[in-house]
């Protein structure tokens, strides 16, 4: 290879291309649908779950729930063992086909791939109770504006860094509720870190170090530990000092009105607060 | 106390290799040896060296590193240490999920490296090995107990614990107390209850089982609204407990309720999560419990682990157990009997009414997570977690890695039986410090905060006057554990993920520590 670059740029892409794959390439992984952190078996079909869905609703749903969750005379399936076991029907068909008589389930008898899509519904529900970073959160704009609005320019002195024409004109419109009613109470910022890679957007620190010898030098925070420090200075520059005796630090947290409000926020308070931003289109 | 209870017989019967461990070690405090989770059953973590100590700590070096490379097979794994390894006649034994190392422990060369198969579960983390004779036991993320030979790493025999089907996924260090392994389940994503259970160290099969929700007319029964509810109830055994031999207790932190955030279709206190528990290591009866969140609506389990403490409470000596509970409580209990001595916030809180006559807080009812969310401090991952404190005798102190946190917590499922977490919680802030809580009090001696950030490591306390930790930005530090001033530190490749451990080699001090996909070793040459 490092003789073939030393002959030019247009060889180096020609070898580029005929690099020899490594002895033994990994082996392809088996295709995997759905899978996370929190979901580790396949995600069923979402054709099936729907054709599932009708059928367990119209067939099953009267005594098990439309939801599977259970019902006046039949179990939650969300939670059944037998259904958990389940691949493909072969656990749940024979129980659909046969029924229980001991327990007054009457025998229905469904095609190979009703069952299999029955079963593709039941596991997209219990899915859906597993994957609690799936959940939807539910309406959140209940407060009331007015008083929001009274507690913006009152108790909460929000309108001492914040305008309603100015910086947070229009704030409705760029964020979901669920996101204002998080950014409200304290915005998201990066924790300072040491690692390379790019910096998600972060709300600027000012920071003044002194050294032992009295000069100073100021810029926005980068990183803090108790033993280093580093910061970008006016000019871009990155500079860092290690913490040592006499070496002094000032932190200008620019959030700490936030961090005192929640300390002292009612959960009223908070929603109002919502409420009136939500105005704010 | 019997001797008899104190050695296994059998095993002292048959011949021990030069590999395996003497299970008298586990009775006392080692210098030589790191036998169990904790160093010993204690929880104290405190070690009786003192070869490094306060005053050469800051020519501490490195004697080795360990990296884990699993290469191109590694996609999907979870390689940071979150064990504690072993130390057993000069070898460490160590695990990540589904891997599992010995390593030299003077050297840090490998010996061998074992790897189960997966058939899948939540891939969080793994705690350790647990020992017996030549004989090393670990659990996977698919819920199986797994028996490996310390020689060489070869299978012995695996045995299913839990289904994970039923998304139980496992991630405890067995305990092994005489001839009982001691294994604990985890799982909270689909309302599956709870057990702990002995094993039988030659063959893996049952000895007993604890539920640590009731069934139908036991004990209990009526802190749930009905069957259905206590039997979907939760109550996860996923943190290493601790063991009295004298008492012959074994106490376990068990796991929040479920559905985890809604709390409507389980009315009642919700016994026996959340709880301390103190178990007959024999046969699993229960002796007694203490609740530490009576109807948890917040995930904060109790898990974390109950210390032994021997102690004195107005002039009298008394057997102790201090728990700093993930809901942000510092608890002092009677470890005879489980009574209540002193229940006291660590952070401040905002979820409590303050506590009953039995010590138990009480939760205030507005604080559960509602629809338009609820502005909550501890967030879910608590003022304190799974990485283990310690408690040095020497200074009367438990030091714990705290977070006070805020977060909003939504309910996301109205129904009246609603399935799984049922809500979720979203954090907003979080101020990590570490804290050393005098036990007699529950007095905050000295804090050292380290801004803002999340997460927590071990911490580990010697005879050297020393405590050793780690901070959210890789650091790993010692500390002067009577004042909390910094002696020593050192940048790692990441946090310190586990529990640092320490022991003595050919009169040379050891201190081990994981920090991500690494094991570091560190010593005082001299």
């Amino acid at each position: 290879m490092s003789r073939l670059l030393q002959t030019g740029a247009g060889v180096i892409i020609f070898a580029a291309g005929i690099v020899p794959l490594p002895a033994q390439p990994p082996p392809a992984q088996p295709p995997r649908p759905g899978r996370s952190f929190l979901i580790s078996r396949d995600v069923p079909d979402p054709a099936g779950v729907e054709r599932g869905q009708k059928i367990f609703v119209a067939r099953c749903g009267f005594c098990h729930g439309s939801n599977a969750n259970g019902g006046e005379s039949g179990p939650d399936l969300v939670r059944s063992v037998l259904a958990l076991d389940d691949e493909g029907g072969d656990k749940i068909g024979p129980v659909i086909r046969n029924g229980r008589p001991d327990k007054g389930m009457p025998a229905f008898p469904l095609t190979d791939d009703q069952i299999k899509d029955v079963g593709a519904f039941l596991r997209s529900r219990q899915q859906a109770a597993i994957n609690r970073n799936a959940y939807t959160i539910q309406n959140i704009v209940t407060g009331d504006a007015k008083k929001g609005q009274a507690y913006f320019n009152g108790a909460g002195r929000c309108n001492t860094c914040h305008s309603p024409t100015g910086d947070l004109g229009g704030i409705a419109n760029k964020y979901d509720p669920v996101a204002l009613q998080s950014r409200l109470v304290y915005p998201r910022t990066q924790r300072p870190r040491r690692a390379e890679g790019p910096e998600p957007k972060v709300i600027p620190t000012p920071v003044t170090v002194t050294l032992a010898s009295g000069q100073t030098v100021t810029g926005t925070l980068e990183y803090i530990d108790d033993f280093d420090v580093a910061l970008r200075d006016a000019s871009g520059d990155y500079r860092s000092f290690t913490r040592d005796a006499g070496v002094k630090v000032d932190v200008r947290d620019p959030l700490a009105a936030h961090e005192e409000l929640l300390k002292k926020y009612t959960d009223e308070e908070m929603h109002n607060l919502v409420a009136y931003l939500e105005t704010l289109k | 106390m019997k001797l008899s209870r104190l050695i296994f017989p059998a095993l002292l019967a048959a011949s021990l290799s030069a590999q395996g461990l003497d299970p008298a070690k586990l009775m006392k405090l080692s210098t030589d040896t790191w036998p169990t989770y904790n160093g010993d059953y204690s929880g104290r973590r405190f070690s009786p060296l003192s070869r490094i100590n306060a005053s050469n700590v800051t020519s501490m070096t490195l004697a080795w590193e360990y990296r884990i490379n699993l290469g191109s097979a590694a996609d999907g794994d979870n390689t940071s240490v979150k064990s504690t390894p072993l130390e057993v006649n000069g070898v460490l034994y160590f695990t990540v999920p589904d891997h599992a190392w010995a390593v030299d422990a003077r050297t840090g060369r490998q010996l061998w490296h074992y790897k189960w198969e997966t058939h899948g579960g939540i891939h969080i983390g793994n705690r350790g090995f647990g020992m017996y004779g030549d004989w090393l036991y670990f659990e996977t993320p698919d819920n199986y107990l797994i028996c490996l030979n310390a020689k060489d790493g070869t299978e012995r025999w695996h045995v299913e614990i839990a289904d994970v089907k039923q998304e139980y996924f496992s991630t405890p260090a067995p305990i092994v107390v005489r001839n009982h392994v001691i294994v604990g389940v985890g799982g909270d994503s689909l309302d599956v209850p709870g057990y702990l259970e002995a094993r039988d160290p030659e063959t893996g099969q049952v000895q007993w089982r604890w539920n640590s929700t009731p069934r139908k007319g036991e004990f209990g029964a009526d802190t749930w609204p009905n069957q259905e509810a206590m039997e979907h109830g939760g109550g996860m055994t996923w943190v290493p407990g601790t063991y009295d031999p004298e008492l012959n207790l074994y106490y376990l932190g068990t796991g929040n309720p479920n559905p985890v955030m809604a709390g409507q279709g389980r009315k009642g206190d919700n016994l026996w999560t959340c709880s301390i528990v103190a178990l007959n290591p024999d046969n699993g009866k229960l002796a007694w419990y203490f609740q530490a969140s009576p109807h948890d609506t917040h995930d904060w389990d109790a898990a974390q682990t109950p210390v032994l403490v021997d102690g004195q409470i107005n002039g009298q000596s008394r057997k102790l157990i201090v728990q700093a509970s993930r809901n942000g409580y510092f608890f002092v209990l009677d470890r005879t009997n489980g009574k209540n001595i002193l229940s006291k916030p660590f952070i401040d809180l905002n979820w409590s009414k303050g506590v009953d006559a039995k010590g138990q807080p009480i939760p205030d009812p507005a604080k559960e997570p509602h629809t338009n969310g609820t502005l909550v401090i501890p967030a879910s991952g608590g003022a304190s977690n799974w990485p283990p404190p310690s408690f040095d005798p020497e200074t009367g102190l438990l030091y714990v890695n705290s977070s006070s946190s805020y977060s909003l917590f939504y309910l996301t499922d109205t129904e009246d039986k609603p399935e799984g977490y049922g809500g979720r919680d979203s954090g907003v802030w979080s101020k990590v410090a570490l804290k050393a809580i005098d036990y007699k009090t529950g007095q905050i001696r000295w804090s050292h905060e380290y801004g803002r950030g999340g997460g927590g490591s071990g911490i580990l306390t010697t005879a050297g006057k020393l405590l050793f930790t780690g901070d959210p930005y890789g650091n790993f530090i010692a500390y002067d554990p009577a004042t909390g001033h910094i002696l020593w530190h050192t940048h790692l490749i990441a946090n310190v993920s586990n529990g640092p451990m320490t022991f003595e080699l050919d009169g040379k001090q050891y201190l081990v520590v994981g920090a991500g996909d690494s094991l570091y070793a560190f010593t005082v040459l001299h």
